[in-house]
């Protein structure tokens, strides 16, 4: 799991035009419910790892997001 | 409303509108061919049937369309000449367009919308088919008639199924073969679980509040496919039949 496409991935998501590890999710006004499903869709679809929108809230920043992914796929 | 004699296939089987719809065709006399990929959940829903033995049960994926006919004339072998079909069987597609790719809609396109056509190809022909009481149920959904966001797939598959029944009602109309669609309102359902855990707290509620009746139980949808499988629908085809607990009524 590439960590620069997956933030490519979700920096498409919230319309933006790239994501550090510090990122905060929740600073994007574009980080909303759709948002969130449509990260919940992209996750399941790309990498084979099934999360609820309680767990992409439970995440702060775009690095935290990135590790609750990878711990999925390598578990 | 007595369904004695008759042979009715069902997909979906295994759990939500589709066993509960198998449930009650088994009472009403009926027997009932049951698949479904999920082989524990048709062991539950064979354990709930009427005369439980007097059904034919087979594990598919529907996805693997070639394996139609085949499934079809087992059903045959096992019970005799089908009258009809309910397709229940579906997938859910809760993706919004930003999280969507073209990669991944196939298997909702495919189980949805195009396992009703060839289900319904396969049926009609003469081995297959009793040759009289034909009556084939698709169930769609309310999102193919309203809309809701998120909801742009699912809404296409629904939407291009009660399209087709239409077509299909004129085509087997000679035959005797009536073609209709349930369009259900959100039903208390192992997909509707699985959506509910996809999504932000307090989406059961807000569902619940688009019900004026409150959220729908597999039951009442059922009733209304063993209705049109009956022949107090006789002259009923190419049609739809919403049952929704008054959300499209808004």
């Amino acid at each position: 799991m590439q960590k620069e496409k997956f933030y490519r991935e979700i920096a498409d998501i919230l319309e933006v035009d790239d994501l550090t590890d510090t990122d905060i999710l929740a600073n994007y006004a574009t980080w909303d419910s759709l948002s969130i499903l449509s990260a919940v869709a992209m996750i399941g679809s790309r990498y084979r790892v099934n999360l609820t929108a309680r767990d992409l809230r439970s995440v702060a920043t775009a690095g935290e997001l990135y590790d609750l992914v990878a711990a999925h796929c390598y578990s | 409303m007595a369904l004695t004699g008759r042979t009715f296939l069902v997909t979906g089987a295994a759990s939500g509108i589709g066993r509960a719809t198998s449930v009650l065709l088994s009472r009403l006399g009926a027997r009932v061919a049951c698949l479904d990929i999920d082989e524990e959940g048709l062991a539950e829903t064979r354990r709930l049937l009427e005369s439980g033995d007097a059904h034919n049960f087979q594990v598919g994926d529907l996805k693997d369309l070639n394996n139609i006919a085949g499934w079809l004339s087992e059903c045959v072998k096992s019970l005799g000449p089908l009258h009809g079909f309910v397709h229940a069987a579906g997938l859910p597609a809760p993706w919004p367009l930003r999280g969507l790719s073209a990669s991944m809609w196939n298997d909702v396109r495919l189980i949805n919308t195009e396992a009703a056509l060839i289900l319904t190809k396969e049926f009609h022909g003469r081995k297959i088919y009793a040759g009289d009481h034909g009556s084939v149920v698709f169930i769609s959904s309310v999102m193919a008639r309203v809309g809701s966001p998120a909801a742009a797939v699912y809404s296409m598959t629904k939407s291009a199924l009660e399209g087709m029944a239409r077509s299909l009602a004129m085509e087997l109309a000679p035959r005797g073969i009536r073609v209709n669609c349930v369009a259900p309102g959100f039903v208390r359902t192992p997909m509707l679980g699985r959506m509910e855990a996809l999504q932000e707290p307090g989406y059961a509620a807000r569902l619940e509040a688009l019900h004026p009746l409150g959220l729908g139980q597999p039951e009442d949808v059922a009733n209304a496919a063993a209705f049109l499988l009956g022949d107090a629908a006789r002259w009923i085809t190419g049609t739809v039949v919403v049952v929704d607990g008054g959300y499209t009524a808004q």
